[in-house]
């Protein structure tokens, strides 16, 4: 109904654009008389069209510019409209995707075609800081929920003419826009093209966020609970990721980017690694793959050892634990079981709450968790401890998506430590370990560089080498091919 | 194979793995278990007499008042085996004894006397019973008694025992914490007889069990390592004495630091050397077809004290005090040599595994008659090198200015 022509008649063509807007509030036409007699129609969506230049490079012009004789659309988009991005449109379907990106659409009386005029003016939030992955020392700027502003900010990082960009529109409701973007030459052009033909023959009727897209990317048939994609409000590290050959998917309407492939060590690295000098990175990134042990490992470490491995715990240790278990009612496992649920509940509440509250949880929680479940017996004090470092380790890994499968696995670890002790952990890690090296992200296996092992691309896997060391985009491109 | 059957298969294997768990896998919450840090083993009324002192946990948490009942608890039942008499306990105490971090074994001179293999089988065999423990004979008093004692350091006298022994051992050369491990081998092993350290306790022993043996400073009642005991075979056939006891310990490389007094050259009065460092060697040879064994230790000493006149500063003097430092450790060697060769009989200087090693086709014609060989016909030489360093802060002892 909408991909036919228009009618050259203009009080047609106008209550044709009203029918099937449905009248919309917010839909507006307006009707101007210009070069004396010509009658001219503009649609366009109140609020997505910037005021000023409506005013002053459209209706002005228009009025005031427009010469008497001969007015066709050619000589209204060459001489008299003067704003950027004019272009003529034949179709009503594609009048319709012009008005809604923010374009305001016009129609002379008697033309079958029509002049689309991209003024688009939206409000939208100003560049801040990263909110989820901050740095100490580095770049401070973090995406917006705008797609150009998005892509402009790699852009200016990247000055190549390798830098593509192919945008699509996905969805079919929503007809998002959404963003390819790779460097030519680089990337890995067989994956590239598959990933661009599943955003094409995507069904979705909505893209609201990147993870809409991301769940229709994942590789066929890998069920999985762990990130294959990675993403980031940061654009240098998505600057950093296209030069090393891998791509980048920006959505309009959230302000974080997706990069793929995605690698296990991709989510341990953080942006400020690259900023602070190598013998402190990496002795920071020793300790996240610390922090990441325990978070995986710790309650399920002890409750082994505390319930089936007596012996191999120092004696003095092992009376201690012993009197601090003293009176506890519950077996170690549901003891763990008990602390961990409220700790998530606690930092479930915490993130989701009106900040204002936020101080009278944290109290409640202390005090909860900390004193009062000691002072009853209901925990034991080690068991306290065990858990809260469980809890900060789980905040030391950068990647937010990497800390969820880590702190699911911990309850399936204690599971299997409270019912086999070590020897059902050392299965649980064997695999886990399988399960890592079966996955694949974007045609990469998942746990490369390590395996398998490339010795020529570890400068910057689980360490990063100085600069003057690794050439990095060299040694980085062999990753993807 | 499909997806499914995968699973399935690895589900399987993991059950199979399972199988090869045998013993130690069970599942036991750290309130249900009493850790027993003590063992002693009586022969009493011709059978044994087992004492565990268990650690009461109650008593070792930070917020419980402590002080109203004792941090250790001690358990003792007789039963013709080991075995038996522990299972007994549980009669009398309401948790499983939990063997693994027992760190003393105290055994009483009847048990000594009658050989420590049948009681030890038990402690080998178990498969809780960590084999790195420490062992010692109660010289003049039961193994109970010192387990009930109220020791004044630690909170835990199994704890206060263990340490000490360690401790003594490394400062103090003449007691030796003998592992459980190290006694096994040294008595199933050819051409060389174990020892053990013996333990004593002095003073009032009724009043040593109360409470109240540490609420003073001098407590009424304490224990003590004494001088080395020699087994032959598995049997106890004597003790050494002081000196007799460092002599073994010098040549069996147990020394990592002692202190010892020397005749001072010219007077009557003494000084004292402190070794920080000593090694000896062993080496056998056959002089006209008899077994002869060279011992040269090499030590490194200090001057730890000085009573003498003559004056430190002179390098005269210095070589004098050297020489003498030799004597007396060579002395202190001999002795103790002679003493073990003669009186016991029992090679536990491990002379014969060097000679075994060296001469291994004729150590199997030595092999029986060892005892008698090292008893008899064996010679020792005792070679020392020592060597005086430092005189520590000052130089002569403090006096008036001539």
């Amino acid at each position: 109904m909408t991909a036919d022509g228009f009618s050259p008649l203009l009080h047609a063509n106008i209550e044709r654009m009203k029918l099937l807007m449905g009248y919309s509030s917010d839909f507006i036409v307006r009707e101007l008389v210009i070069a004396g007699n010509r009658r001219t129609a503009l649609f366009y969506l109140d609020g997505m069209v910037d005021k000023t230049e409506l005013q002053d490079s459209v209706i002005s012009a228009l009025l005031d510019r427009t010469p008497v004789e001969s007015v066709n659309l050619e000589m209204l988009k060459d001489q008299v409209l003067d704003t950027g991005d004019v272009c003529v449109i034949r179709t009503v379907e594609a009048a319709l995707e012009q008005i809604f990106s923010g374009s305001l659409f016009l129609m002379l009386d008697g033309v079958v075609d029509g002049l689309s005029v991209a003024i688009p003016g939206w409000e939208d939030r100003a560049i801040t800081e990263s909110k989820t992955q901050s740095v100490v020392r580095g770049p401070q700027d973090s995406f917006t929920e705008t797609l150009r502003t998005n892509t402009t900010l790699v852009r200016r990082r990247v000055k190549d003419t390798r830098l593509r960009l192919i945008t699509l529109k996905v969805g079919q409701m929503t007809k998002t826009d959404v963003t390819v973007m790779y460097m030519d030459g680089l990337a890995d052009e067989k994956q590239l093209r598959k990933l661009i033909g599943r955003l094409r023959d995507s069904k979705q009727d909505r893209v609201l966020e990147g993870e809409y897209l991301e769940e229709m990317l994942h590789e066929r048939k890998q069920l999985t609970i762990f990130p294959t994609i990675y993403n980031t409000d940061r654009p240098d590290t998505i600057a950093a990721g296209i030069m090393e050959g891998k791509v980048a998917l920006f959505v309009d309407g959230t302000p974080f980017v997706m990069l793929t492939p995605a690698l296990f060590v991709d989510f341990i690295q953080s942006a400020e690694d690259y900023y602070q000098r190598p013998f402190y990175s990496n002795l920071i990134r020793l300790l996240r793959y610390v922090a990441l042990s325990i978070c995986l490992l710790a309650p399920s470490v002890y409750i082994a050892l505390t319930t089936f491995h007596q012996d191999m715990l120092p004696t003095q240790l092992l009376l201690s634990l012993a009197a601090q278990r003293e009176g506890v009612p519950l077996p170690a496992f549901i003891e763990a079981l008990l602390m961990e649920a409220t700790f998530e509940i606690l930092r479930e509440a915490g993130i989701r709450m009106p900040r204002t509250i936020g101080q009278a949880v944290s109290i409640v929680g202390t005090i909860v968790i900390g004193q009062a479940a000691v002072e009853a017996s209901i925990v034991s004090a080690a068991m306290v401890i065990i858990v809260s470092i469980t809890a900060i380790s789980s905040f030391v890994i950068p990647a937010y998506v990497m800390s969820i499968p880590i702190r699911i696995i911990r309850f399936v670890f204690m599971a299997l430590a409270a019912s086999f002790g070590v020897y059902g952990l050392t299965i649980g890690i064997i695999i886990l370990v399988v399960h890592l090296c079966h996955l694949r992200s974007f045609g990469l296996p998942y746990l490369s560089p390590s395996a398998p092992f490339h010795a020529s691309q570890q400068s910057d896997a689980i360490f990063r080498m100085p600069y003057w060391k690794s050439t990095q985009g060299q040694t980085k491109q062999g990753r993807s091919s | 194979m499909n997806r499914g059957q995968r699973i399935i298969l690895a589900l399987t294997a993991c059950m199979m793995m399972l199988m090869c768990l045998t013993g130690c896998w069970n599942r036991r919450e750290l309130n249900a278990i009493s850790v027993v840090l003590a063992m002693g083993i009586d022969w009493v009324d011709d059978q044994y007499q087992l004492t565990v002192q268990v650690s009461d946990p109650s008593q070792m948490s930070m917020n419980r008042s402590v002080g109203q009942r004792s941090p250790s608890i001690v358990f003792t039942e007789k039963a013709p085996t080991i075995f038996e008499a522990l299972r007994k306990i549980t009669t009398k105490a309401s948790r499983r004894m939990y063997l693994s971090h027992m760190r003393i074994v105290i055994i009483n001179e009847e048990i000594a006397n009658r050989g420590i293999r049948m009681p030890l089988d038990f402690l080998f065999r178990d498969h809780e019973v960590r084999p790195d423990f420490y062992m010692a004979v109660a010289k003049g008093c039961d193994a109970k008694d010192v387990l009930a004692m109220v020791t004044p350091m630690e909170v835990l006298p199994a704890m206060d025992l263990y340490k000490s022994l360690s401790v003594s051992e490394h400062a103090w050369a003449p007691t030796s914490a003998v592992n459980v491990v190290d006694l096994m081998q040294m008595v199933t092993k050819d051409g060389v007889e174990p020892v053990l350290t013996g333990i004593t306790l002095i003073g009032n022993r009724e009043k040593g069990m109360k409470i109240d043996n540490v609420k003073q400073p001098r407590a009424y009642s304490e224990y003590k390592y004494t001088g080395i005991g020699v087994l032959l075979d598995d049997r106890i056939v004597g003790w050494l004495n002081e000196q007799d006891s460092k002599g073994y310990s010098y040549i069996t490389n147990n020394v990592d630091s002692t202190v010892g007094h020397v005749k001072c050259p010219d007077s009557k009065e003494n000084f004292v050397i402190e070794v920080y460092s000593s090694h000896a060697d062993i080496t056998p040879s056959i002089r006209n077809g008899k077994p002869k064994i060279t011992v040269v230790l090499r030590s490194e000493a200090n001057i730890g004290e000085y009573q003498c006149k003559a004056d430190l500063a002179d390098e005269k003097v210095f070589s004098q005090l050297q020489e003498q430092a030799r004597m007396e450790q060579k002395m202190t060697l001999e002795n103790g040599i002679k003493q073990v060769q003669h009186k016991y009989g029992s090679d536990i200087y491990g002379f014969g595994e060097a000679f075994h090693r060296k001469y291994p086709k004729l150590w199997q014609s030595w092999k029986k008659r060892w005892p008698e060989i090292f008893k008899n016909e064996l010679e020792v030489d005792v070679i020392v090198k020592s060597e005086l360093h430092k005189t520590g802060k000052i130089l002569n002892s403090i006096a008036k200015q001539p």
